[in-house]
């Protein structure tokens, strides 16, 4: 009770809140400081990897040492191994994304503009979206074949639902007053959904892409997992299978570099597709 | 009570007959918000709705822009009854209505360009009336980065460009500070009277309504409030705000009307007081 007290006694007066407090951190450590200090936790972290499994502590069957993994991931580069899978992974999760995305849309702004369809399809969608998706990667092999678009349709799975449900929302949660104040300006229908309805549910979307982007490329690699001839996830399917736990490691870290240089890009995108929106703290 | 002058005309800007509106509560009762409204605002009239808070003046002005249908009664604008939003006016809202995403002059261009106007044409239309507010210099900004009397002005050239026959504005300036207030009040002043434009004015200011209007209505307090009182403001145009308070005219009516004003606001205060008491 008393550390309860104490800590309400430490928070910020109004008028000072977060923005305040984040000011005075970052005055405290810089952002160049702070890199520093994540190296370092970095370094410490592989290092103690490194010698716990050199000294023989942990198993360096099921944990390779991290130089050993490099490795791997080098040779995997530099032979060109790793290239085709990651060009099929990042097919299949494009093309996932790009369809996926498109039916969210496009059915979340029909739904939130019509309500009967709305009311029609709600307890259909919460049944497939309440459906574990990965019990799906088996009837689409069969559906679709081994190929891409067995996993372009379980990707498709995952995109569609959260671009859908955040469209959904987000057309439903427009201002009413913006609405209204196109209207009396003499807005169509068709003209509320381009000035109105799509830039502000635009924002729902953002917020949901990262996730989706993130989930075409997880439903490509389990899909390839799962059962394929190409992709990263048959590459670590492959390692697996010959017990190359470096193998499974290294297209663990390769696909996760991939991901980070999508999310920048993504980043980028609704840095400047929402460069009207006011700098929040979030 | 209403406008019966001998020379009324035969087509009002708006024209509110026997309007009621209703809502079903949650609980499945009937809330009345208004009753039996009559308005009738004559073009290029001035006419300011006053009463107390939850007397329902939005929902009138809603029904004038057919935003909202009345449940009973009719309204009409220039003789035609209005069905849907009404294509004569322009709205100003109380909250913030600028497009966040759209730059100033993109904000004060949507009327024309959603009309169909050229987009170089409604560019310079807009530059225009940017230059009017005083805001030339803001035109490739977005709302988040102007102050709010900035906004304001931006909506006032969003609404006028236009060029509607009336204008209905709910409480436009209550967010802003008192000076910024009696200043866009003034320039709102200016700009309406080369213009013959008929204003509805809803605020729940007297001050502001009498500073501004040729009519001030009053309402009853809510809920189902309807007129009580109706008062043509004398004082002659034009008027300098900034100096009209300490009017003898305007010292005069606002005594007048106040002392009828006085009794709904005390009687939305006490109804307030008797409901806090039952949740007591």
């Amino acid at each position: 009770m008393t550390v309860l007290n104490g800590r309400k006694a430490l928070k910020p007066a109004p008028g000072q809140g977060p923005a305040a407090a984040r000011a005075r951190r970052s005055n405290g450590t810089s952002d160049g400081l702070m890199r520093v200090y994540q190296l370092v936790l970095a370094a410490v972290v592989l290092g103690a990897w490194e010698l716990l499994g050199r000294a023989g502590i942990i198993d360096e069957f099921f944990f390779p040492l991290p130089s050993d993994i490099l490795a791997t991931v080098w040779s995997w580069i530099s032979t060109g191994y790793v290239f085709p899978h990651l060009w099929i992974t990042l097919q299949e999760a494009l093309l996932a994304f790009a369809v996926g995305a498109a039916a969210g849309l496009f059915l979340g702004f029909l739904l939130a503009r019509v309500r009967f369809l709305e009311r029609l399809f709600d307890p259909f969608l919460q049944m497939f979206n309440a459906l574990p998706r990965v019990v799906l990667a088996p009837i689409f092999l069969l559906w679709f074949g081994l190929g891409i678009w067995s996993k372009v349709a379980f990707g498709f799975t995952l995109v569609f639902f959260i671009v859908f449900f955040n469209t959904l929302e987000g057309v439903k949660n427009v201002d009413r007053v913006l609405v209204d104040n196109a209207r009396m300006l003499g807005a169509s229908e068709k003209q509320l959904l381009r000035h109105v309805f799509i830039p502000s549910a635009l924002t729902w979307i953002f917020s949901s892409l990262h996730i989706s982007v993130g989930f075409a490329i997880t439903g490509a690699v389990v899909g390839e997992y799962l059962g394929a001839s190409a992709g990263v996830g048959y590459a670590i399917a492959q390692a697996q299978g010959v017990f190359d736990t470096q193998g499974v490691f290294a297209g663990m870290f390769i696909l996760m570099i991939v991901v980070l240089i999508i999310d920048l890009l993504v980043n980028r995108l609704e840095k400047h597709l929402l460069r009207w929106r006011p700098v929040q703290s979030s | 009570m209403t406008l019966s002058s001998a020379g009324a005309p035969t087509q009002y800007a708006v024209e509110l007959q026997g309007c009621t509106k209703q809502f079903t509560t949650p609980g499945g009762g009937t809330y009345f918000a208004v009753r039996d409204i009559d308005l009738k605002v004559e073009p290029g009239r001035f006419v300011s709705i006053v009463g107390p808070t939850g007397s329902g003046k939005s929902t009138i002005l809603n029904m004038a822009a057919g935003l909202l249908t009345p449940s009973t009664g009719s309204v009409s604008s220039f003789g035609s009854p209005v069905n849907g939003v009404n294509r004569r006016a322009s709205y100003m809202f109380q909250q913030d209505a600028l497009l966040p995403w759209k730059t100033v002059i993109d904000n004060v261009s949507l009327g024309l360009t959603m009309a169909g106007v050229g987009k170089a044409e409604a560019y310079s239309e807009a530059r225009r009336w940017l230059e009017k507010v005083g805001l030339k210099n803001f035109a490739d900004r977005y709302p988040h980065q102007l102050s709010g009397g900035m906004r304001k002005r931006t909506a006032v050239a969003q609404a006028w460009i236009v060029n509607p026959d009336i204008l209905l504005m709910d409480e436009p300036f209550s967010a802003l500070d008192v000076q910024t207030r009696q200043i866009m009040e003034n320039e709102l002043l200016a700009l309406w009277q080369e213009s013959g434009k008929a204003v509805v004015f809803i605020t729940h200011d007297l001050d502001e309504a009498i500073a501004l209007s040729d009519e001030v209505v009053i309402l009853g307090a809510g809920p189902g409030s309807t007129v009580v009182g109706n008062y043509e403001i004398t004082i002659p145009r034009p008027r300098d705000l900034l100096d009209i308070r300490d009017d003898p005219r305007f010292v005069e009516m606002h005594r007048e009307i106040w002392g009828r004003l006085k009794l709904e606001v005390s009687k939305t205060y006490e109804a307030a007081r008797a409901e806090e008491g039952e949740v007591a």
